[in-house]
């Protein structure tokens, strides 16, 4: 079922505990990129470059407005150990989501002439899972 | 709960309740269309029209959270001080913080400049001035 983003929702632990009940405030966009590396593995003779999977990585940004309140975002990005990041697309179907342990960035921009931004990139601090889990 | 209004509402009540503005601008400040003067109960001819020119709400997740609105906000007038009456909305509205219920004041903000002089389609001999400014005010919910 295609449902809007607007009920998005990204959930934070700092020590790593899933689930993660926390929600980091003003966020307005997440994005999860699944990608596999692949490995060269053409031989004479191939007609073609032949390629083998190898692992699948999983990182990703989120992004939203500066606020006050909050600093989950921010204190993320010193973190030394991966907190559970759970990034739900909407909070209607609570149980589809994507969770696992990630390091976080913290970007903040300014301008005069609006709010201020925040924006984060994350990468896999430990095994990543899609719920609920394929067939 | 905030209502959108309030703001509108919030902008037109600063404005109405400065002596300085009803001095040079009697007949009121109405918002969309001028009404009768509220001083003479007659035709208005010196008054501050108030509307808004955009509306941009910001979401995150889960709702609103920002609505941003200009407001095209000038003085109309047939005679008097329309310079003076300009000058005093800037000092009303630039970076003064606003209260409504329901939200927090984030800026005030002129945009744009505005003067300019209308004819009048019934009597030509007539020329209206508008001065005055078009206004960003952004409230976070």
């Amino acid at each position: 079922m295609i449902k809007t983003g607007r009920y998005g929702k990204v959930l934070y632990d700092p020590a790593g505990v899933a689930p993660p009940t926390a929600q980091i405030v003003a966020l307005n966009g997440w994005k999860l990129s699944q990608k596999m590396g692949k490995t060269k593995v053409t031989c004479f003779g191939d007609t073609n470059e032949v390629y083998v999977p190898g692992l699948p990585d999983v990182s990703g940004s989120v992004k939203g407005f500066w606020d006050s309140t909050e600093r989950a975002l921010f204190d993320a990005a010193t973190a030394e150990t991966p907190g559970m990041l759970q990034l739900v697309p909407n909070t209607t179907e609570p149980t589809f989501f994507w969770s696992g342990l990630a390091y976080l960035s913290a970007d903040i921009d300014t301008t005069v002439d609006g709010a201020p931004a925040v924006a984060g990139d994350f990468m896999a601090g430990g095994p990543w899972t899609m719920a609920p889990a394929g067939p | 709960m905030a209502d959108s209004s309030d703001i509108d509402a919030a902008l037109i009540a600063k404005l109405q309740n400065d002596a300085t503005l009803k001095a040079a601008m009697p007949d009121g400040v109405f918002f969309g269309l001028a009404g009768l003067s509220i001083a003479t109960g007659k035709n208005s001819t010196r008054f501050v029209l108030v509307s808004i020119a955009e509306n941009v709400d910001r979401a995150v997740f889960g709702g609103r959270a920002i609505e941003s609105v200009l407001y095209l906000v000038k003085a109309v007038s047939l005679s008097g001080d329309s310079k003076g009456a300009a000058a005093r909305i800037d000092q009303l509205v630039e970076d003064q913080p606003l209260t409504v219920a329901g939200y927090t004041w984030m800026s005030s903000a002129r945009e744009q400049r505005v003067r300019e002089m209308e004819r009048d389609d019934v009597d030509a001999s007539i020329v209206w001035t508008h001065r005055g400014g078009l206004y960003r005010i952004e409230m976070s919910l």
